[in-house]
């Protein structure tokens, strides 16, 4: 589903990702660990196109197709999406009114009729009571003045309207105390169905006690520097990202 | 004297008809009046050369008029071509309590009626405004009687051809208790210049509806303005929407002479291209109680160039008036061009004002949000933008307008962003 090869990206000239390697079958869960600064969120962006990172050497495959190529839109068209770590608020547009309208432009790119007002509203009230927000979420301007938790279950929300292949989630465990952590996974997995992938994007292990991954990965000094299964996240929590060594150490100094 | 202005004051000289005792006053006045450049502050932003340059063909060719009916509105049509009069109005069938006679044809009465209205309302520092009185033959006299509710809104019609120059103006009297609904709606794109000024007295306890369509584009140039006095307990809610042509100005006033009147000026204007729009505002409240709500919201993209100047005045006398003004902009492209300045003077001390001037641009990391959610670029800037512009559009009370207008805004406001 996603082939990321020596992926080398940068930001304002600095080098962030130093040739990246993945490879994400369909129904996966793979998750993503690693020290703040180590390239995560950049992973994410630079997948869902956002402008000003820089790709300088590498290809990115996505459901065969270069993504590399593809519009921000596009990508969202093609199933990609992505569950920001700061998601934006923007007071004027209504959540319910954006979630409408990036529903229906995503059913429209895949030859699916549009829903009607009744029909996405139903929908995206089973939503809302599925990552425990009031309907009243749906009125308000999208995240305008929502918590950091109701930030990140609005953002769950979209996920499960938008049904996309591949998930990306930055961070959407971070801040939430045990009880929002249990929404966000149990929304991520009832969606997991054998085809759809995901990356989980995380600090701690804690969210992974409840979203069991298939893979996990050290990312650090902008590369992939470990590979293993579920076990690999309780070592990190037990001993921290110290064993990184040389590498990592050479870029705190620098 | 400027050549410009000099041939206006040798057209006026030569007219002789009833007006012209008014005629002769504002001649006298243009006689005085200095040619405005850059370092007359009302004219700071806007440059008058595309008009001096403009090269008109004489001779009043009367085009064809297209009207465009709007579904639903069931309007009284009077259609001006090149500011003449092409409607019949003894041919209408005008409601109870309702006079229209063209300036053209009136009678003694009417005179009268002119007579008492004609420049009283419309302030004399505004230029063109004297330079209509000077040049203008043609136009409206509408009278509404006391307590007469005038459900058929008056749509005035003016269209402007290609490489004519119109002059026309409109006098409106709402008697005491009376209502009505009037439209004035200009438009044309070829190389031409219309001048269109309206005078509304609106009587004691009397509701205007008005709206001031102001679509002239590309070389069409337009100079014009509306101007209100409002007596006791009197209401007026007013609507401008303004495109923009290479010169296109309004000049709005809105004169509390009767205590307690309530006021509602919203404005709109979505400019592209290298278009040109200026809007200048003046609200006077003269005698205390009374309120007003100004909103002007504008889009500008390309190369496009926004004034708006609003001005507050509350005289010494004006105790507790309420009294807002709000200006938002959206600049969508670096080099067009905005320039805003509310304007307050206040004279008296127990009053409540409130005003304030935005410009906004688009943020990537919002445009952004929206695109990774599937949504295109042009809707995702219409989701953004095009909001504070359909609030107002949705505040005018006349909805069969409203829906006429939305989807027209809208492809004006894609067809900005495209280029
Ligand atoms: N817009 C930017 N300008 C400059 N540096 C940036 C920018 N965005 C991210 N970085 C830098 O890139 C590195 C990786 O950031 P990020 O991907 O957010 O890390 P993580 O999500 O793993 O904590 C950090 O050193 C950060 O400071
Ligand atoms: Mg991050």
């Amino acid at each position: 589903m996603l082939k990321i090869n020596n992926l080398h990206a940068s930001v304002e000239q600095k080098e962030i990702l130093k040739g990246l390697n993945l490879d994400i079958k369909p129904g996966e869960v793979h998750a993503i660990m690693g020290p703040n600064g180590a390239g995560k969120s950049t992973l994410g962006y630079i997948l869902s196109g956002r402008e000003g990172y820089e790709v300088s050497e590498g290809q990115v495959e996505f459901h065969g197709e270069d993504l590399l190529d593809m519009a921000i839109e596009e990508r969202a068209h093609k199933g990609l999406f992505l569950a920001f770590q700061y998601p934006v608020e923007i007071p004027g547009v209504s959540n319910m009114a954006f979630m409408k309208e990036s529903v229906n432009a995503i059913r429209e790119q895949r030859g699916e009729t549009p829903l009607t007002a009744t029909e996405f509203l139903k929908k995206a009230k089973e939503a809302c009571k599925q990552v425990q927000l009031s309907l009243d979420f749906l009125k308000r301007g999208v995240n305008e003045g929502f918590s950091g938790g109701e930030k990140k279950r609005n953002e769950i929300m979209q996920m499960i309207l938008l049904e996309p292949s591949l998930c990306i989630l930055d961070e959407s465990d971070s801040g939430l105390d045990i009880d929002a952590l249990q929404v966000v996974a149990n929304g991520v997995n009832s969606q997991r169905d054998g085809k759809r992938s995901f990356i989980i994007i995380t600090h701690y292990q804690r969210l992974l006690d409840y979203i069991k991954p298939d893979y996990v990965h050290i990312l650090a000094n902008g590369k992939v520097v470990k590979s293993g299964d579920a076990s690999l996240a309780t070592d990190v929590e037990k001993e921290g990202y110290a064993f990184l060594g040389q590498d990592n150490a050479e870029e705190k100094n620098a | 004297m400027n050549q410009w202005l000099q041939q206006v004051i040798d057209r006026g000289q030569a007219i002789d008809d009833w007006l012209s005792p008014h005629r002769a006053q504002s001649l006298e006045a243009l006689g005085k009046a200095k040619w405005p450049n850059r370092r007359v502050e009302s004219w700071k932003y806007t440059s008058l050369a595309p008009l001096e340059q403009l090269e008109l063909s004489p001779g009043s060719a009367v085009g064809e008029a297209i009207i465009e009916d709007i579904e639903g509105l069931n309007s009284l049509d009077l259609v001006f071509v090149n500011g003449k009069l092409q409607s019949d109005i003894s041919l209408l069938v005008l409601p109870q309590g309702l006079h229209i006679s063209s300036l053209q044809d009136v009678s003694v009465k009417e005179k009268n009626t002119a007579n008492a209205l004609f420049s009283k309302i419309k302030p004399q520092r505004h230029l063109f405004g004297l330079v209509n009185d000077a040049l203008a033959e043609d136009g409206l006299i509408i009278d509404i009687d006391a307590n007469s509710k005038i459900e058929q809104p008056i749509r005035i019609i003016n269209i402007s051809s290609d490489g004519q120059e119109s002059h026309h103006r409109v006098l409106v009297r709402l008697g005491s208790h009376a209502s009505a609904t009037v439209i004035e709606h200009g438009q044309g794109e070829q190389a031409s210049l219309s001048t269109g000024f309206a005078e509304y007295d609106i009587g004691e306890q009397a509701y205007l509806e008005h709206y001031r369509l102001a679509m002239h584009t590309h070389q069409a140039i337009h100079i014009g303005g509306c101007h209100f006095s409002l007596q006791q307990k009197s209401q007026l809610n007013s609507t401008l929407i303004a495109y923009g042509s290479e010169l296109s100005r309004m000049d709005v006033d809105i004169i509390h002479n009767g205590e307690h009147a309530k006021a509602k000026f919203n404005a709109v204007y979505l400019l592209g291209e290298a278009e040109h729009f200026d809007l200048h505002s003046t609200i006077e409240h003269v005698v205390p109680n009374g309120t007003t709500k100004e909103n002007a919201r504008g889009i500008v993209g390309d190369k496009a160039k926004a004034v708006f100047n609003g001005r507050i005045h509350i005289h010494r006398n004006a105790q507790k008036t309420l009294a807002e003004l709000h200006n938002r902009n959206l600049l969508l492209s670096r080099r067009g061009q905005i320039n805003t300045k509310p304007e307050l003077e206040i004279y008296a001390d127990d009053v409540l004002c409130a005003h304030g001037a935005t410009v906004a641009e688009t943020e990537e990391e919002t445009l952004y949000y929206l695109l990774s959610r599937g949504i295109s670029r042009s809707q995702a800037l219409v989701m953004l933008n095009f909001g504070f512009i359909q609030e107002l559009v949705d505040q005018m009370p006349n909805q069969h307008l409203a829906q006429w207008l939305k989807p027209q805004l809208h492809s004006r406001f894609v067809e900005m962003e495209v280029k």
